[in-house]
């Protein structure tokens, strides 16, 4: 396949000097290669209203009605009354706080293993190098439900294999663990973090592969060690994956559900049911049946994502690189 | 930052044929490397070592405690035979798992094709075509690949109600099928292998724009369709919010994924009331049983898809 392509990319290598011009006709083109774009992206159009404008559209439409009371069970229009109902729930503020509180410890942490790891990875050519950094992406296998049921394990201090670790701190249950003054983001943390950094690992020593030999031999012939390596050559150059991966993980936050939620259930309900602003979202939904709340909420983080979206996209020129295709 | 040293440097490089050392003597520096990594390694495998050995092990002797390291020495054949009739005989009937995990199947799988047949024109369009609005869709598609999913989930909740479909399997297939992160990746794909030249040359020979789509790009575009697909079923296969918002109410149509979680609810460690009252006994060898086979796929798919990851050229486009 790939031969084809470089045989006909030969072939076509005279013109090559048009291409340029050619290219930066500007956005009016033919209306022929316009319709047959628009064809080529109508499946895709199609899936984007269903799942993405059509819902957010109905969601903001839901959550100006009013909702039925069993006295007045109409439900016509109701204003800003859900956003109210939303920001003025006693434990609206505290999901946010919860959030932080987690974000706060995981984030320094996932960045420091990031980077770390990766560089020590980087560091090591060869087998050891790549089988660490395999290693170090098998937890990310275990995504989601897989992760929380492997740290039930972890967390039981009945069979945990860490048994003495919480007997250390006279922890004997399961609920001990979990809800304990600040264990909670604790755990949480670790559970990102062991579930997470794998991933992020490949994806920056990726970045690290990308330095030329030449760049990393001169600044070693120049005397540099390996920590001044690290330091003064390669962090400066992988800065935007860190950049990339802050932003992304921060919005991964804001999407906490199924690790609190499930704690709960395995805590015997020792954890506030709404622990984060999804489950709050999650709650009006489906346990006070508000819909115009729990769309409400979910367009309140529909725009914290959106913001982080749009700065992710924008600073980490993940948009601007498009332009020299 | 440093780059007046480095051009320096390269500059006298020629001049010495020196190499790093390989296979130099282990400093302080180089040992406390690879001390850090080995433990850090450590820290990831045991507990994943010890957890699958847990499927192999019995209740009795996770109580005992007598199973040795990491229970290593209580693993047995006949224990996940035991394991797995507990499992599956979960529910009314049982073979609830069983159907649980064809339900993941079929919404994973279903989705990831229709994520694939939608990425790999759209991707195509906005890679090699100019249409007014093509930078428009490219912000998009960025923005709702890098937005976590789950904040649509109730929006979704809302619309699939109104139409009367919450229990049923198609509307988790239609939108597991929006997968904006394979139209990035499709669109990498050709702009990195697919040249305008081409493009214009098919043109020239009267090729309509579907039909170069279908004749030329289609046949290269394999490597783009398999990261695709794995990507997509992975996500699907462990996409939790989506199908508990959608699926809950039907207890055969879970997906795995949190049919998972009601196995958890179910079990003796943790909820003893509802658990007395099963024929099932759920303990941690059993949950760990269920979660190791509900992984079993995405090895599975790995594994097929692992010549392509590792190949990776596209996925390291993706991040840089």
């Amino acid at each position: 396949m790939t031969t084809d392509v470089r045989e006909q990319r030969a072939a076509l290598a005279p013109r090559r000097g048009t291409r340029g011009a050619t290219r930066r006709k500007g956005p009016h083109a033919r209306p022929g290669e316009s319709r047959g774009a628009w064809l080529l992206m109508a499946p895709y159009v199609a899936l984007l209203l269903v799942a993405g404008v059509i819902p957010i559209g109905y969601a903001l439409v839901t959550s100006l009605r009013r909702v039925p009371t069993p006295v007045d069970p109409s439900s016509g229009f109701g204003g800003l009354d859900s956003f109210r109902t939303v920001v003025t729930d006693f434990r609206f503020l505290d999901t946010f706080v919860n959030i932080f509180a987690v974000l706060v410890v995981w984030l320094p942490i996932m960045l420091l293993g990031i980077v770390g790891l990766a560089l020590l990875i980087h560091a090591s050519p060869g087998r050891f190098g790549a089988s660490m950094r395999f290693v170090y992406f098998i937890p990310g296998a275990l995504a989601g439900i897989a992760n929380f049921v492997l740290w039930v394990y972890l967390l039981n201090p009945s069979q945990s294999p860490i048994e003495g670790f919480w007997h250390a701190l006279g922890i004997t249950t399961i609920k001990q663990a979990v809800v304990g003054a600040g264990q909670l983001p604790l755990i949480l943390a670790a559970m990102l973090f062991f579930q997470g950094v794998g991933s992020w690992i490949v994806v920056v020593n990726g970045g690290l592969n990308g330095i030329s030999e030449d760049v990393l031999e001169a600044a070693s012939l120049d005397g540099a060690n390996a920590w001044q390596l690290a330091w003064h050559v390669k962090l400066p150059i992988i800065r935007p994956w860190i950049g990339y991966a802050a932003l992304m993980n921060l919005a991964y936050g804001f999407q906490l559900f199924l690790e609190p939620q499930l704690l709960d259930q395995v805590a015997s309900n020792a954890i506030p049911d709404q622990w984060t602003p999804t489950q709050l979202g999650y709650a009006f939904a489906f346990s006070n049946y508000n819909f115009p709340a729990a769309a409400a909420m979910s367009l309140i983080l529909v725009v914290i994502t959106l913001g982080i979206g749009l700065v992710i996209v924008f600073k980490s020129g993940l948009f601007s690189e498009e332009s020299r295709g | 930052m440093s780059a007046p040293t480095v051009v320096g440097a390269q500059t006298s490089r020629t001049g010495s044929p020196a190499r790093r050392r390989p296979g130099a003597d282990w400093s302080p520096g180089r040992l406390a490397r690879v001390v850090t990594m080995l433990f850090v390694a450590a820290i990831f495998v045991f507990p994943i070592v010890g957890f699958i050995a847990m499927a192999f092990r019995s209740h009795e002797g996770v109580r005992a405690g007598e199973d040795g390291f990491l229970g290593l020495g209580g693993m047995s054949w006949e224990n996940v035979t035991y394991s797995w009739s507990q499992v599956n005989g979960f529910g009314p009937g049982g073979g609830l798992f069983t159907q649980w995990m064809l339900n993941s199947l079929v919404v994973a799988g279903g989705g990831a094709l229709i994520a694939v047949v939608a990425a790999l024109p759209a991707g195509y369009a906005m890679a090699r075509l100019r249409f007014r609005a093509r930078r428009a869709m490219l912000l998009v598609t960025l923005v709702t690949m890098v937005m976590p999913n789950t904040v649509l989930v109730i929006p979704l909740f809302l619309e699939v109600s109104a139409i009367g479909a919450v229990g049923e399997l198609w509307p988790v297939v239609v939108i597991m099928g929006f997968f904006p992160f394979g139209v990035y990746l499709s669109y990498i794909h050709f702009m990195t292998t697919m040249p305008h030249e081409l493009v214009e040359a098919a043109r020239v020979d009267g090729l309509g724009e579907v039909s170069i789509f279908l004749r030329i790009a289609t046949p290269i575009s394999k490597q783009a369709a398999v990261l695709v697909t794995f990507f997509a079923f992975v996500a699907n296969w462990t996409n939790f919010f989506l199908p508990l918002a959608l699926l809950s109410s039907n207890q055969a149509n879970k997906t795995v994924s949190i049919g998972l979680q009601e196995l958890i609810g179910a079990s003796p460690l943790f909820n003893p009331t509802v658990a007395a009252g099963l024929d099932v006994k759920l303990y941690m060898p059993q949950l760990a049983l269920a979660t190791f086979i509900s992984m079993l796929p995405l090895l599975v798919v790995f594994l097929g898809a692992q010549k392509y990851l590792i190949r990776g050229e596209t996925v390291g486009a993706v991040k840089g």
